[in-house]
């Protein structure tokens, strides 16, 4: 019993890192309805950030988010601006699919240049202590990453439902041309939503980088749970992915102990092509109406 | 019907631009194999392996990811699936030249079942898809370890000599790569230039217009999965050899899946040489990179790739092709358009009437509901052979609706359609392919052009319906864009015609498929008093060469010389039938039109 629950505690942690992740990812894909294949990359990117804010300059990683937060934003919205932004137009969607792809190729390549192919261990700072809550054994990290993924959810559920920038986002994701007749300035609002996105990976990776080493590869080992996570949980629906973070953290963890740590991949990878092909609109009903982007 | 002396220039011109691609194509290929055999060198001949290897092997891939615009990621999986089996079967002492068969056949049932559901998804979820089914393979290729070897991967015997394809000379190799470049280029070629090519392109630019054209699409892609992931299997299984050793790592790698699709977007997607031209000018970077620079500059190459990669989609999305395209085809163009200026308009035949025969086909009781709305209730009526059948009624009648159901792309809730086939048997199709192929051809109200497909080649996907040979598609093409009226633009893209020229397409389409029940969805609307007159002359000789013609129409003019009945639906039912003039008088279809208060107004 107490390894059930033990096994249960580490799902639902695993749940709430992947849901962090996601959490941006979905927002991207859909209000810009483009997939960002890069989205791992500027995780990526987050993590050395936190990692050389870390060792050079002695700053606790989670005081580190005043500073990432903003350069992934700015990376979010750049992105936008200057790669997305000029092939929204595009009738193929292999276009865009070429570009976030050719940018997470680079980016990876990039940290390898900078930062070599060895790890980079941002330091703990008590963030690995374990903690013992009854039965089960837990990080303090962990804890962390569980708070602030509830957190995140709720302000950005808060933003895009209570203020006046959070509605016109929600309009262009509703209809383009009739938010854009009602004098919401389009572009503005995607490369806004970009930021945003981005910077809820900033987030994320201030959150991970005490507890996972930094290397170029960790990009595509987080997004690809975080696309199966965002589209079990309805794209573009923030609550739903973070429903979905969890059942795929279970997934994950229960695969992990029970058929064998070698074979959660392909636990979670079937769970997400059965959706795919079975119910591509995803388990939650979306809160976005996204129906001419669904697959 | 076909005027030769307007198409002999064009041809010229054609061919003209097929040398100035051939000769430059030669001159890759020949030197592919010359320089490394002249050069001599251990390195040079290495790089040219490369070259070679993943030349195939993004030419392969085009063909799923160009021609039919399935943009897999995952074309590792059937590599790496040649790859193994050649391997593990060559421990088991049996030749690779055997093996990459079996990997062939492993490859395509792979491809084929991983394929066949996801062809619902679209674009970036179909590249999801493929990406999570290659981190399966590559997780359960680490797990399999009695097999696979694991995460230790798996060495060649040394066995050499031709029979294992293992050299100690790199002559051989490079020969071998070559064939299967040469293979590989020749199968992309032969598809291209066939109805199979013509097909996938159609379905990759519109699934539904290709559908109405009787096309199967399911089945023409599922074909070019199949070949692409045998091909790619061969040239995985001859990669192992030449590589010595294979791990999962490297063999199902999504890095190694993007790259292949990169040579192919670089070199110009969907076109025959593009993959070829891609990987002959970034291979050598990567390599050269990865030998002059060595750990110092690691992720050196990768860094460029990706950094071309975002270039040329911003800039020349079309690739290498498409700037070599353009230069020629203005050279071309040139040429053409001083000949051809005087449009030859469709000419009604002089022909008498046919009689109206016996019927051809019936329609019953049909409803249907989207959700609460009741959109056809209860509808039917029947076609004669050789009659033009108006359907009328104001929008939201329904009309779209009873003609999605008569063709198959929409299924009834209940009530019956059938067709009398061209042997005088009934018959009760439900597919559009089944409605393609009784005789029945629709064109839609939003008209579906394969934008990316010329005038010519458009109707060519309709006239494939009854002619597979490819010239002599061209010929029906031709003939029935001359009756349209649409000869001067035979080359000129879809996506530039007029509002006009594309209704004309749309019914130049479906009649070079000779279909024997025509059904018209507002092909008027929107074009001007000419061509209005000019449809009306051709709708009459259609309709006089015995095809039987159902259309929905607004332009009444149209409507009331046409038509020797029609129909009028009005919410979903009918409402009023008959002679055109005395439908017009119904009390009840002037009200359906113009409201009651007019009805009053009047009396």
């Amino acid at each position: 019993m107490n390894t059930f629950l033990q096994v249960l505690t580490n799902g639902i942690m695993l749940g709430s890192l992947f849901a962090i992740v996601a959490v941006g990812l979905t927002l991207i894909f859909g209000i810009v309805k483009v997939v960002n294949f890069a989205h791992g990359e500027f995780l990526m990117v987050g993590m050395y950030l936190t990692y050389v804010l870390t060792t050079w300059m002695g700053i606790h990683p989670f005081a580190t988010v005043i500073l990432v937060a903003p350069a992934l934003f700015l990376l979010g919205a750049v992105t936008q601006r200057f790669l997305i932004q000029p092939l929204m137009s595009a009738d193929d969607d292999h276009i865009q699919i070429f570009a976030t792809v050719g940018l997470s190729t680079a980016l990876i390549n990039l940290a390898l240049l900078v930062f070599g192919a060895d790890i980079a261990s941002t330091p703990a700072s008590g963030l690995r202590t374990p903690l013992q809550l009854g039965p089960v054994r837990l990080l303090s990290g962990q804890v962390a990453i569980l708070v602030a993924s509830i957190a995140v959810v709720v302000v950005l559920q808060l933003f895009l439902s209570r203020t006046q920038t959070g509605r016109a986002i929600r309009a262009v994701a509703q209809n383009r041309a009739a938010a854009q007749l009602m004098g919401i300035n389009v572009n503005w609002i995607y490369i806004l939503t970009f930021g945003i996105g981005a910077a809820c990976v900033g987030v994320a990776s201030v959150l991970i980088a005490p507890l996972y080493p930094t290397s170029s590869g960790i990009g595509t080992y987080f997004v690809l749970t975080a696309f199966v996570v965002v589209v079990l949980g309805g794209l573009g629906s923030i609550g739903g992915a973070f429903a979905g973070a969890m059942i795929i953290g279970l997934i994950d963890s229960f695969a992990g102990f029970y058929i064998g740590s070698d074979l959660r991949e392909v636990a979670v990878f079937g769970v997400f092509l059965l959706i795919l092909i079975l119910k591509p609109s995803g388990l939650f009903s979306s809160r976005l109406n996204l129906s001419h982007v669904s697959p | 019907m076909t005027d030769i002396s307007t198409t002999s220039p064009r041809s010229q011109a054609a061919s003209n631009g097929w040398m100035l691609k051939a000769i430059p194509l030669a001159a890759i290929l020949a030197s592919l194999v010359l320089i490394p055999v002249i050069v001599g060198n251990q390195f040079v001949y290495h790089i040219f392996i490369t070259i070679c290897i993943f030349a195939a092997l993004s030419t392969a891939w085009n063909i799923v990811g160009g021609f039919a615009g399935q943009l897999s990621l995952g074309h590792a999986i059937f590599y790496g699936i040649g790859a193994y089996t050649g391997v593990i079967l060559m421990n088991m002492g049996i030749s690779p030249w055997i093996g990459m068969f079996a990997g062939a056949a492993i490859a395509v049932l792979a491809a084929v079942i991983i394929s066949y559901p996801c062809f619902r998804l679209h674009g970036p979820f179909f590249a999801l898809a493929t990406i999570a089914f290659l981190e399966v393979f590559r997780v359960l290729a680490l797990h399999w370890r009695e097999l696979t070897g694991g995460a230790t991967g798996l060495m060649i015997p040394l066995q050499i000599g031709w029979e294992w394809m293992v050299f100690r000379d790199r002559l051989p190799q490079l020969l071998i790569a070559f064939g299967l470049l040469l293979l590989t280029l020749a199968v992309a070629w032969w598809i291209r230039s066939h109805r199979i090519g013509f097909y996938l392109v159609a379905t990759r630019e519109r699934e539904s217009a290709a559908l109405a054209a009787g096309v199967g699409t399911v089945r023409v892609r599922l074909a070019a999965v199949a070949v692409s992931a045998a091909l790619t299997a061969f040239v995985g299984t001859f990669h192992a050899m030449y590589l010595t050793f294979i791990e999962p790592a490297a063999m199902f790698s999504l890095q190694m899946s993007i790259q292949i699709a990169m040579f192919a977007l670089i070199g110009g997607l969907g076109t025959v040489f593009g993959p070829l031209l891609g990987a002959v000018l970034l291979v050598p970077i990567s390599e050269l990179a990865r030998a002059w620079l060595g750990a110092h500059a690691l992720g050196l190459h990768g860094f460029v790739y990706g950094v071309v990669l975002m270039l040329v989609v911003l800039f020349m999305p079309n690739g290498l092709m498409g700037l070599i395209s353009r230069f020629t085809k203005q050279r071309r163009e040139r040429g053409v358009l001083a000949g051809t200026i005087a449009a030859s308009a469709a000419t009604p035949d002089a022909r008498q009437r046919a009689p109206i025969g016996a019927d051809v086909m019936r329609v019953e009781h049909l409803q249907k509901h989207f959700g609460g709305l009741h959109v056809t209730n209860d509808v039917g009526f029947t076609l004669r052979e050789g009659e033009i059948l108006g359907l009328i009624g104001p929008n939201g009648a329904g009309k779209t609706t009873v003609f999605n159901m008569i063709s198959g792309f929409l299924k009834p809730d209940s009530g019956s359609v059938t067709v009398r086939a061209a042997d005088g048997s009934w018959q009760s199709p439900t597919t559009p392919g089944d409605f393609a192929t009784i005789g029945v051809g629709r064109t839609f109200q939003i008209v579906q052009p394969f934008a990316a497909m010329t005038v010519e080649e458009n109707i060519m996907v309709g006239a494939f319906h009854r002619y597979s040979d490819v010239e002599e598609a061209r010929e029906v093409a031709r003939e029935t864009a001359e009756r349209m009226g649409l000869g001067p633009w035979l080359d000129a893209e879809a996506r530039g015609l007029t509002i006009g020229g594309l209704k004309r397409l749309e019914v130049a389409r479906v009649m070079a498929m000779k279909p024997r029940i025509l059904l018209l969805d507002e092909v008027m609307a929107g074009i001007n008093q000419t061509d209005v007159r000019r449809a009306i002359d051709l709708m009459k000789s259609i309709r006089d060469s015995g095809v039987s013609i159902v259309a929905i129409e607004h332009v009444m003019q149209a409507v009331m010389s046409l038509s020797d009945r029609v129909i009028v639906l009005n919410s979903g039912k009918i409402i009023a039938q008959g002679e055109p003039r005395e439908v017009v008088k119904d009390p009840v279809v002037v009200e359906a039109y113009l409201g009651k208060e007019f009805i009053d107004a009047q009396a």
